[in-house]
């Protein structure tokens, strides 16, 4: 199953259902299309992975900023500026890759993933073969991602089944000692925080 | 309902298409839904497990081919209609 | 909300059969025994949500970490562990 491209109802068609959708709406006084683009503004202009590239290069480099973002991240991320309420009720966790184990993020039920974080989901987080797999053979789906762990390296799957979002906290990068912090955040890639990437 | 979300462990699937051209929306009316799903979540028409729920009592076929927001647009039409808030 | 039944460290076991409606533990996780590594926040049961219920009782949520091994057979990785964030009914006390 594929995200996008081979709707099997056509997009134009699905546009026209979502124009009808809203002018029903409008006419019940449910929402107003100004209402509708304050929304996408509000929930999707902010919600990027450079979010989750600044927390993380901050975690890298105060190591007690590291320990409340992994005591309580949604509070540590609150303290750099990220917002999260917006998306109450839920909460953030981090999780930590150390030179033994591995974490990696899934969601098997739906999609669930920390958008605040990392901007709108891939369509292969959302695919019947990561969501099945991931969670029975997540060595094997991360070779496809181009991460060779070795078979000593423990793996910690998080299937986000509840109000928990999750982001990995990856190693950081051998030779960054020298750059900023915003040099270090640019060094985050998304993929590196679902867990599907090494940096 | 059939279990078609639940999704963890089944067998029998094919390698993750890794490919990603990085844009979250791949059309406007998607990037829409995603906000009126917001809007009506505010307003408490339903909640997001109704949402959810929703979306699993989709007929397995027409869930495995529909898009992800085809989805979405698909479960709040039911609740609305459901909820007799539209027709 | 009322005490928590469980604490960090504690081995459980899931409940083994869904409701019939929505729920939020995955069928490859059920009857399986796990250990709670971190309290997940406190939430109405998605359960009762789902089916309209509007005041349902916020309850707690547990983060239980099950071993491949438990959750897929002998045959499986061994070194990969699997945790899912879980409601207090779906769970029961289990003998380490």
């Amino acid at each position: 199953m594929s995200d996008h491209d081979h709707d099997h109802e056509s997009s134009a068609a699905l546009s026209n259902r979502v124009k009808t959708l809203v002018a029903q709406l409008e006419q019940r006084d449910l929402l107003t299309e100004a209402k509708l683009d304050a929304t996408v503004e509000t929930f999707l202009l902010k919600a990027t992975p450079a979010n989750g590239g600044r927390v993380v290069a901050r975690a890298w480099v105060d190591a007690a900023f590291k320990q409340r973002l992994l005591d309580d991240a949604s509070a540590a991320v609150a303290e750099i500026g990220i917002d999260m309420s917006h998306w109450a009720p839920v909460k953030l966790r981090a999780v930590e890759n150390t030179d033994r184990e591995h974490n990696v993020i899934v969601c098997t039920l739906c999609s669930c993933y920390p958008i605040a974080l990392l901007g709108p989901s891939p369509a292969w987080y959302k695919s019947a073969e990561y969501r099945s797999r991931t969670v029975r053979e997540p060595r094997a789906v991360l070779a496809e991602f181009g991460v060779a762990l070795p078979p000593d390296v423990r793996i910690n799957v998080w299937d986000s089944t509840s109000e928990l979002r999750y982001i990995v906290v990856p190693r950081r990068p051998q030779a960054s000692e020298g750059l900023s912090e915003a040099e270090l955040a640019a060094l985050v890639t998304r993929d590196g925080l679902v867990g599907t990437a090494l940096l | 309902m059939s279990g078609i979300h639940d999704m963890g462990g089944n067998l029998g699937l094919g390698a993750v298409d890794v490919r990603d051209d990085g844009v979250g929306f791949h059309h406007e009316w998607e990037a829409r839904v995603f906000a009126i799903n917001r809007l009506l979540l505010e307003r408490g028409l339903y909640t997001l497990d109704e949402f959810r729920y929703a979306i699993e009592r989709m007929e397995p076929e027409r869930y495995l081919a529909a898009s992800y927001y085809e989805r979405w647009l698909h479960a709040i039409e039911v609740l609305l209609a459901e909820k007799g808030i539209l027709s | 909300m009322t005490a928590r039944r469980f604490h960090i460290g504690d081995t459980v076991r899931t409940r083994a059969h869904g409701n019939g409606g929505h729920t939020r533990i995955p069928r490859y996780l059920r009857g399986r025994r796990g250990r709670i590594v971190a309290l997940a926040g406190s939430f109405p049961l998605a359960d009762d949500r789902a089916r309209g219920v509007r005041d349902a009782q916020c309850t707690a949520v547990y983060s239980v970490r099950f071993d491949a091994v438990e959750v897929w057979g002998p045959e499986c990785d061994a070194n990969v562990t699997i945790a899912a964030d879980l409601w207090e009914s779906y769970l029961e006390p289990e003998h380490a």
